[in-house]
């Protein structure tokens, strides 16, 4: 069977450390200013008793059914042999469609390149070789799960076996391989 | 940015101003274009200087357009690849095929306007039987304006294509409600395209009008300005009742209520109405007001769709 990677964010394990950000940008030399991946806080909001705050990792959602790649003009926003959402930088031309029809602001025009940029999970440097994403190995709460969604032995089929994975804007229909487990969160 | 504490996704504007010009003057370009052209092929006594207006201004537009279009690219030299890497699903790639036909045959057609009177003069010189019977008569056409009517055709329908298809770029986003909203709330039926083509029209009508300002009998195309507008207020009316009115709120509340409704719309439709009959100098203050509105329309809605979501 195909293999489907997803990933899942356990939000109560977040503490914000921002490991994430930055290993993503060791790993991927994003451009100054520029982010594939952030986890800004949500809140605090609410008066006690109810006061609540989290943190809310951000990057592109690897949707199975991609704005993005449906509106490229020149199929440089594809699905891999994987199905992982990859932006073929030789193709694209920076014409800002895919940024206009991502509901998650995943994606933005590389200062250096010229082309859209977005996580890509680290498929070259790191899924494609067997390793996890530099944020899922760098993560110190152990609040991101990474995996084969399909094989029932792995860690994140288990995970989302036992709790609830909600999807960001399940009304688009894009069906997002990032799942949020918000258990104890809210 | 603090991006630990602050500023979640930073919600850029992907599309700005550059596109929203792009967008009018692909508009205006096939406003201008159906202008000359259905006049050319079926009007009865066609006024020469608007057929020329509206032959000249589509190249200009959509030229300039096409270069703001390449500007905007975050790779401008490696706009070609549009053309080599295809993908039928996305609305940019078909839209790539339509303008760029759509610029060459407005290009053929603006010189065929241009070389006309030379073709008629011509045709005059040869009539043994009379100067006055060959002006009056349709001048057998002769060499490339042989080509005239035909290239007429053709473009009358990739100009159709270019209007309709700026709406489509926009509302092919599935995810932006705006832009993908519905007509009547007729799901699969988007509304931008209807919207577009009518003020494509409209602004090139408008264009084509001010280019034409000494033409003695205009009084058929200022009737079909009036349509227009009374159309694109009944398609604003839809737009409003059909979105949420945040759209309509902000910053962008001046943009729509001053710029589309007011400049746009309501004050050159009662000027027109006041004016079709008794005054011609009210021209160029009605068309210039129509052109003004329809720049603000396509701001308007680059920018509602991506500022709310």
């Amino acid at each position: 069977m195909a293999k489907h990677y997803a990933m899942a964010v356990v939000v109560a394990k977040c503490i914000g450390c921002q490991a994430c950000t930055v290993a993503c940008k060791f790993q991927n030399n994003v451009p100054e200013g520029q982010y594939r991946t952030k986890t800004p806080v949500v809140g605090p909001k609410g008066t006690f008793p109810n006061v609540s705050m989290y943190f809310l990792k951000e990057a592109c959602q690897m949707c199975q059914d991609a704005p993005c790649v449906k509106v490229c003009p020149t199929k440089a926003s594809h699905y891999n042999e994987a199905g992982v959402v990859l932006v073929d930088v030789d193709k694209c031309v920076g014409c800002k469609y895919c940024l206009t029809a991502c509901p998650y602001d995943a994606r933005f025009i590389n200062k250096d390149t010229g082309a859209a940029d977005k996580c890509t999970f680290c498929w070259e440097a790191r899924v494609s070789q067997g390793q996890a994403p530099a944020c899922v190995s760098t993560c110190v709460g152990g609040a991101l799960v990474f995996g084969d969604e399909k094989d029932p032995n792995s860690e994140i089929a288990k995970l989302l076996s036992k709790n609830k994975g909600e999807v960001r804007k399940e009304e688009f229909g894009t069906r997002p391989s990032i799942y949020y487990i918000f258990q104890g969160v809210k | 940015m603090d991006i630990t504490w602050g500023a979640s996704a930073s919600h850029e504007i992907a599309w700005g101003g550059m596109i929203a010009v792009y967008l009018f003057l692909a508009g205006i370009a096939a406003g201008a274009f159906l202008t000359a052209a259905l006049t050319d092929l079926f009007g009865k006594n066609r006024p020469a200087k608007l057929i020329r207006a509206g032959a000249y201004i589509p190249p200009i537009a959509i030229v300039v357009g096409l270069l703001l279009l390449v500007f905007d690219l975050g790779r401008p030299l490696s706009f070609w690849k549009l053309i080599f890497n295809v993908n039928f699903g996305s609305v940019m790639s078909l839209g790539t095929f339509i303008i760029s036909f759509f610029t060459a045959v407005a290009l053929v057609y603006a010189y065929l306007i241009w070389t006309w009177p030379v073709a008629q003069a011509r045709g005059i010189q040869i009539t043994v039987a009379g100067v006055e019977a060959a002006a009056a008569r349709e001048v057998p056409a002769s060499g490339l304006q042989a080509l005239r009517k035909p290239v007429a055709v053709v473009g009358s329908l990739l100009a159709f294509g270019t209007a309709t298809y700026t709406g489509f770029l926009l509302s092919a986003v599935s995810t932006n409600t705006f832009w993908s909203v519905p007509f009547l709330g007729i799901s699969g039926v988007p509304f931008l395209p209807f919207l577009f083509l009518v003020s494509a029209i409209s602004t090139g009508l408008a264009a084509t009008l001010i280019g034409a300002i000494d033409c003695s009998d205009l009084t058929l195309y200022k009737k079909v300005d009036i349509i227009l507008l009374a159309i694109e207020i009944l398609l604003l009316i839809i737009l409003y009742t059909s979105v949420s009115s945040a759209f309509f709120q902000g910053g962008l509340a001046s943009l729509f209520w001053i710029g589309v409704v007011v400049i746009g719309l309501l004050m050159p439709l009662i000027l027109a109405i006041y004016g079709v009959s008794k005054h011609k100098n009210l021209v160029v203050p009605v068309c210039g007001m129509v052109v003004v509105g329809g720049l603000a329309l396509r701001y308007f809605v680059v920018y509602a769709g991506q500022m709310v979501r």
